[in-house]
């Protein structure tokens, strides 16, 4: 029985390569050489000498923890004791040029508004000595394995537009999000799970929803697949009432029969790749509650990232995302909504990011330590950051809190040939604009790439006469990033 | 040279069979074999784009091809390549003179360089690109193998194919095609009897009449409809990260009609562009500009209104490009195209066409109704006026009100408002002056006797539907060339008007929309009717003539068949705009109706099909496949038109976007409708559809992409609503009068399949029938009956019957049509 299963499955991953072959060579989309030769070469034998994968891969995987709403660097990592003397004192007239602020013409007359230093103690931690806020103490104790970059400037100041730049590269609509351009660029090796993941928490979903995994015009295969912390992971994973694993199998079994039966009628190699999706559909009936079953963590783990059981929450999804990165899962994208403290209700910069804080800070530490001690970190690329950054003054609601910003945010990265101990890139003493080392978000695609084997000018896709990349016409490595 | 000549003709014969009855002595073709060389390698920098133009070189014209770029010295010398300076380059032995430049990642095949030198020495004669001609009707070609061919269509056809050597593929059997046609000109598969009375119907015209039915019953209009609506990326919400919902849903109705109607493509074109400028413009016609109102609106607090109005306009703009031209107008917003003649600034110029609007929602009503409701709305609109009035001067009231309330009767509020009323008045926050203002305004006299007319006359709006249409603005917005398309760039004012390359404006046109929709369909405009029976041909064969069938530009693929492109668009006019006349010629066309079955010879010798010497086989559109299999379960419910619909979906789908909604699931036949009234929410799409490709309507799309995916499968296997269906299918199975399972089986494949089984799929399901229903036998009782999906007459038997349903409807054979 074992044995017949496992050359069923020898088979259908022999036809799956086979119907690859066909796809990219029927399909009449324009498809890059580089996607095609990566899939060529994980799929059937590798006799076929990758052609563009020329920079040695650093990371495996990526683990982006999305901080949905746009995070305050100036309460977390951006430290700015001027900032805090100059509170309530005019923006300087030559921090305002050509600037644009969101809100603008209404609760945020520009005139008015004052400059707001933080009330959050900060302190400098570990041996490289960055300066962390009070809140985010276990994020406080991982600073020697992290990268702080706190010059991510990006071009857009409202969440769904940013939050789209920030995943796709453009506040157009219609292009692809990162996971999917990494998936159609090198694949993943998970062959019972989806390639690229996407997980949720906090109050609500991110704005835009499925735009923000989106495969744009790439193959829908690429898109990101939502896995849920409650009830079945993958929307009609579990078998219909009344259906056992055997009963599933007998009907997959006929269904796979006929099929076979009607490729040979018509010759159409659709149909292996059809009796392939099923057999994957199959092993993910069984993978991902596995994946999802945490009894062989053991109580150090749960405590470690803070996991009640039972209990859905962003710690939780960073267990998961470790654990999907080990089955060869490519990218997992954690979205944790509500960093949009603009000072009204719900949105304080007080107990409202307290709250926040602490709901992410144990669980993306832990990531990262759990990851280290498994020896994952160095193939495992982990990113925290929003959409954009906040204001350096205060925006008068039912408290003062802070406006969107995008000229300057502060991100962290981790693992995955990134440097450890580090904080990159200053922003002028106020925290308006970086000063030294600007990361544009075209660059942080660029370089994220390149961590995974990837040239960032080669990673195209033709659509409408035009060849598409993740990083537009821009995009630099930032090789001082790396290790 | 002398050399080179053999070298270019094997080089074409090998790499493009296209063009292999092409005699090696014939001279350069300048659209087929060199303009898409110097678009894909020199455009970028020598092309169309002034702003990134190096060198001041520019290639895409003649005219900057032979310039001087220094005294003596030009790019090209006509008949000369040894003189010419782009051959210099292309073939410079230093590689930091050679052109392409290594770092472009391009690089001419000594191939190319050859055809750059043949043609040069030929005079290098330019032409316009191919698309920006107007279409001419070539008499259909005379061919050897005439008996095959049953109109004028498969006598291009089979022309190309005579000329690589291919001979088509036989008729499909008449099962097959009977499904075929029903599926691509209605979207459901032939019933029963219509399947045994077109095999018993032996007359020749048997297969015209079927055609004659089929593009005649509405259902033509909702499957040909929804092509459009993809286009149009019509869709239920506003999108961005609010996604609220919106009344839009009569423009659906608009373009099904319009489609089931055989409205001519010219009128309707005319309609959705500017339906409401015509003179006396009905609501219909109005209803229709709603194409132009699916753009999306971001709802986010902060955001500029202006900059997205803005956005809406863009979207505008490029659809135009995409859905009428074929043209990928949107890379000119942010500067001139690097490939096509349009600069940036006519890009605005056309925008300037478009932004003269006002977004308006128009009540669709009757016209008798319409006094009625108009009464109504002004009276509401009166009293909400009044109650604003009173209450901004009802602060003394207010007051004396507080000031007479008794304890008892604060007591009797809820704890907030009765924190609210403790404090003073100019103490309390927002929220708690509002609180109790709603107190107030329940007890006061004046508010009440507004708000109870309001109340009387509410009613008789209810159930008048909205839909958002374009109304003209009575004062002119002005427009502006932005730079690099940004909205706070403004650097020159522009005025209406259309791209160089193309046909002139009427001469009587003051830039109105109504301009711009009577220039779209004017006979003069080359693109229109080619770019839509493009799309036609794409739908019915899988693949468009031209395949890129976004981008008729020079970066675009040519088409496959010219002559049969030009010889459709050009019939397409002259029949007047008639869409079901011109689709009926292709699904009579021989070329059509061919078997879709693989053949050996052709994938050695045309692998991609283009020459379609066989039919190729799609998987079915997202709708049709939910629609199929609500037609076989008996359940289908055939009503047209309407408010949006909610049938079931999987739990938590509609809870990923910000707003958290509920799907509160419809009941009754609303549950059974045809997938395209399902609500299509942008954030959050209905995942029985989008897990097939259905689009999701953020910006507009004229080709859906055919995935295979593992959650495709999951859902055909596991999704409640698909095992309903095939529960529905045993119940309709277990009315039979004939209980063998044989004839069972046979029903049950016909009613999905359209065909008989044969032994092998015979002995196959059979032996899943008997193997589940041994099993069942075993099992508890309550497990027979969830399979089954009912406690009355849950035996083994009908179960089993589920089952084998259930293996019908995941076969890939159902998801197709062949």
């Amino acid at each position: 029985m074992d044995l017949e299963q496992e050359l069923n499955r020898q088979e259908a991953k022999a036809l799956h390569a086979v119907t690859r072959r066909h796809f990219f060579r029927d399909c009449g989309v324009g498809l890059g050489a580089m996607a095609l030769s990566s899939l060529m070469q994980r799929n059937a034998a590798a006799s076929i000498a990758p052609q563009l994968s020329h920079i040695a891969p650093k990371a495996k995987s990526v683990i982006f923890l999305f901080m949905a709403g746009g995070p305050s660097q100036l309460e977390l990592f951006d430290y700015k004791p001027v900032l805090q003397q100059y509170t309530n004192t005019p923006i300087p007239p030559a921090y305002l040029e050509g600037r644009r602020f969101a809100f603008m013409d209404s609760s945020f007359p520009v005139d008015k508004v004052k400059l707001l230093g933080t009330q959050r103690k900060f302190a400098q931690h570990g041996q490289c000595g960055a300066w962390v806020s009070e809140c985010l103490p276990h994020t406080a104790g991982i600073v020697d394995d992290i990268t702080i970059i706190k010059t991510i400037e990006t071009e857009v100041p409202n969440h769904a537009p940013a939050k789209i730049f920030m995943n796709t590269g453009s506040a157009q609509f219609g292009r692809p999000s990162m996971g999917a351009w990494v998936s159609y660029g090198i694949g993943s090796e998970a062959d019972d799970l989806p390639g690229f993941v996407v997980l949720q928490s906090g109050p609500r979903g991110p704005r835009g929803g499925a735009v923000n995994w989106a495969s744009g015009f790439l193959p829908t295969t690429h898109q990101g697949v939502p896995f849920r912390s409650n009830g079945d992971p993958i929307l009609n994973l579990s078998n219909p009432a009344g259906i056992s694993a055997l009963r599933q199998r007998d009907l997959i079994d006929t269904v796979n029969a006929l099929n076979e039966h009607r490729l040979d009628v018509t010759g159409d190699p659709e149909i292996a790749t059809r009796i392939a999706a099923y057999e994957m559909a199959y092993r993910m009936q069984t993978s991902a509650p596995e994946l999802m079953d945490l009894s062989q963590e053991t109580p150090g783990t749960l405590d470690l990232y803070g996991v009640k059981q039972g209990e859905s929450s962003f710690a939780y999804n960073c267990l998961l995302a470790r654990r999907l990165v080990e089955r060869g899962v490519r990218f997992v994208q954690l979205y944790h909504t509500n960093w949009d403290h603009h000072g009204g209700s719900g949105e304080t910069l007080t107990g409202d990011l307290d709250k926040v804080c602490l709901e992410v800070d144990q669980g993306g530490a832990a990531l990262v330590r759990d990851l280290k001690q498994r020896g994952l970190l160095d193939e495992t690329l982990v990113i925290w950051g929003g959409e954009f950054g906040r204001t350096p003054m205060g925006e008068l609601r039912d408290t003062i809190g802070r406006n969107h910003h995008n000229d300057c945010a502060t991100m962290w990265m981790a693992g995955g040939g990134v440097k450890a101990g580090c904080v990159f890139g200053e922003t002028d003493e106020l925290g308006f604009s970086p000063i030294e080392d600007k990361v544009h978000v075209h660059d942080l695609h660029a370089t994220i790439l390149h961590l995974l084997g990837i040239e960032h000018t080669k990673l195209t896709f033709r659509f409408k006469g035009r060849d598409f990349r993740l990083t537009d016409v821009a995009g630099n490595v930032v090789h001082k990033l790396l290790v | 040279m002398i050399k080179a000549l053999p070298t270019i003709a094997i080089f074409l014969a090998v790499l493009a069979p296209l063009h292999a009855g092409r005699a090696s002595a014939a001279p350069i073709s300048f659209n087929r074999d060199i303009r898409p060389v110097l678009s894909e390698t020199c455009f970028k920098c020598h092309g169309p784009d002034g702003g990134a133009r190096k060198a001041g070189l520019r290639l895409d014209l003649r005219e900057g091809a032979l310039a001087p770029l220094e005294p003596g010295v030009a790019a090209i010398v006509p008949g000369d390549r040894a003189a010419s300076t782009l051959y210099q380059r292309v073939t410079a032995a230093d590689p930091d003179d050679r052109m392409p430049p290594a770092e472009t990642g391009h690089t001419l095949s000594p191939a190319q360089i050859a055809a750059l030198g043949q043609w040069i020495d030929e005079g290098a004669p330019y032409q316009l690109h191919w698309a920006f001609l107007p279409p001419v009707k070539a008499a259909p070609p005379d061919v050897a193998q005439s008996a095959p061919a049953k109109n004028a269509i498969d006598r291009f056809i089979l022309a190309r194919q005579e000329a690589a050597g291919l001979v088509p593929s036989p008729e499909a059997n008449p099962s097959a095609l009977l499904r075929r046609v029903y599926l691509d000109l209605t979207g459901l598969p032939p019933a029963p009897d219509a399947l045994a009375d077109f095999l018993a119907d032996t007359a020749g015209d048997a297969y015209e009449r079927v055609v004659d039915q089929l593009l005649g019953s509405p259902q033509f209009g909702e499957r040909w409809g929804r092509h459009w609506l993809d286009a149009a990326r019509y869709a239920d919400s506003n999108g961005y990260s609010i996604d609220g919902p919106r009344s839009i849903w009569p423009y659906r109705d608009y373009v099904v009609n319009a489609f089931n109607a055989n409205k001519p493509f010219d009128q309707f074109v005319i309609e959705q562009m500017a339906g409401d400028l015509l003179p006396g413009s009905t609501v219909e016609q109005r209803v229709a500009t709603g194409f132009h109102r699916n753009t999306m609106i971001n709802e986010e607090g902060g955001v500029d209104k202006e900059e997205f109005r803005m956005e809406a306009v863009i979207d505008r703009v490029n659809t135009v490009g995409t859905v009428f031209l074929g043209l990928t107008l949107g890379c000119a917003r942010c500067h001139d195209h690097k490939y096509d003649p349009i600069a940036a600034k006519e890009y605005f110029q056309l925008f300037a066409f478009l932004n003269n609007d006002e977004e308006v929602d128009l009540r669709v009503s009757s016209a008798e109704a319409e006094a009625g409701i108009a009464r109504a709305e002004t009276a509401i609109a009166e009293a909400k006026a009044q109650i604003v009035a009173y209450l901004a001067e009802s602060a003394p009231q207010q007051v004396a009100w507080e000031e007479a309330l008794t304890l008892p009767r604060i007591r009797s509020f809820t704890e907030p408002e009765q924190q609210a009323l403790l404090i003073a008045d100019e103490k309390r926050t927002e929220e708690q002056r509002k609180l109790v203002l709603e107190r107030f305004k329940q007890d006061d006299e004046t508010i009440q006797r507004l708000e109870a007319k309001i109340r009387r006359h509410a009613p008789r709006l209810e159930g008048v539907p909205k839909s958002m249409v374009l109304a003209p603005r009575t004062t002119p917005r002005e427009s502006w060339f932005l730079e690099a398309g940004d909205y706070t760039r403004k650097s020159e004012r522009v005025f209406p008007g259309v791209p160089a390359v193309l046909h002139d404006l009427p001469p009587d046109a003051t830039g109105t929309r109504l301009d711009l929709a009577r220039w779209l369909v004017a006979p003069e405009n080359p693109l229109l009717a080619r770019v839509t029976v493009n799309r036609f041909w794409q739908q019915l064969f899988g693949r468009g003539l031209v395949e890129t069938e976004n981008d008729f530009g020079s970066q675009g693929l040519p088409p496959s068949h010219p002559e049969l492109l030009d010889w459709l668009a050009t019939e397409f006019v002259d029949r007047g705009w008639d869409t079901k006349s011109i689709l009926k010629s292709i699904v009579m066309s021989a070329t059509y109706r061919q078997s879709s079955a693989r053949r050996e010879d052709l994938e050695h010798n045309d692998p991609n099909n283009v020459l379609l010497a066989r039919q190729n086989r799609l998987r079915l559109d997202a709708e049709i496949i939910r629609d199929a299999a609500l037609s076989v379960a008996g359940v289908l419910d055939k009503r047209l038109g309407g408010p949006p619909v909610y049938p079931p979906q999987p739990e938590g789908v509609t809870k990923l976007g910000q707003q958290q909604r509920d799907w509160n699931a419809s009941v009754g036949g609303d549950r059974y409708r045809r997938g395209l009234y399902t609500a299509l929410w942008r954030a959050t799409p209905y995942y029985g559809l989008s897990v097939f490709d259905a689009p999701n309507a953020q910006e507009t799309c004229t080709r859906r992409i055919r995935s295979n995916t593992p959650l495709q499968a999951l859902t055909l296997l596991n999704d409640r609503s698909f095992v309903e269906l095939a529960q529905a299918v045993a119940r309709r199975l277990s009315t039979m009068p004939d209980p063998s399972p044989e004839a069972r089986l046979h029903q049950a494949f016909q009613w999905c399949l359209a065909r008989t089984p044969d032994a092998h799929e015979t002995a196959l399901l059979l032996e899943l029938y008997e193997a589940q229903r041994r099993a069942f036998a075993q099992d508890a009782p309550e497990t027979v009956q969830s399979v089954w999906g009912a406690a009355a007459q849950a035996s083994p038997e009908n179960a089993a019957w589920t089952m084998v349903a259930r293996a019908l409807l995941n076969l890939d054979e159902f998801v197709t049509r062949e």
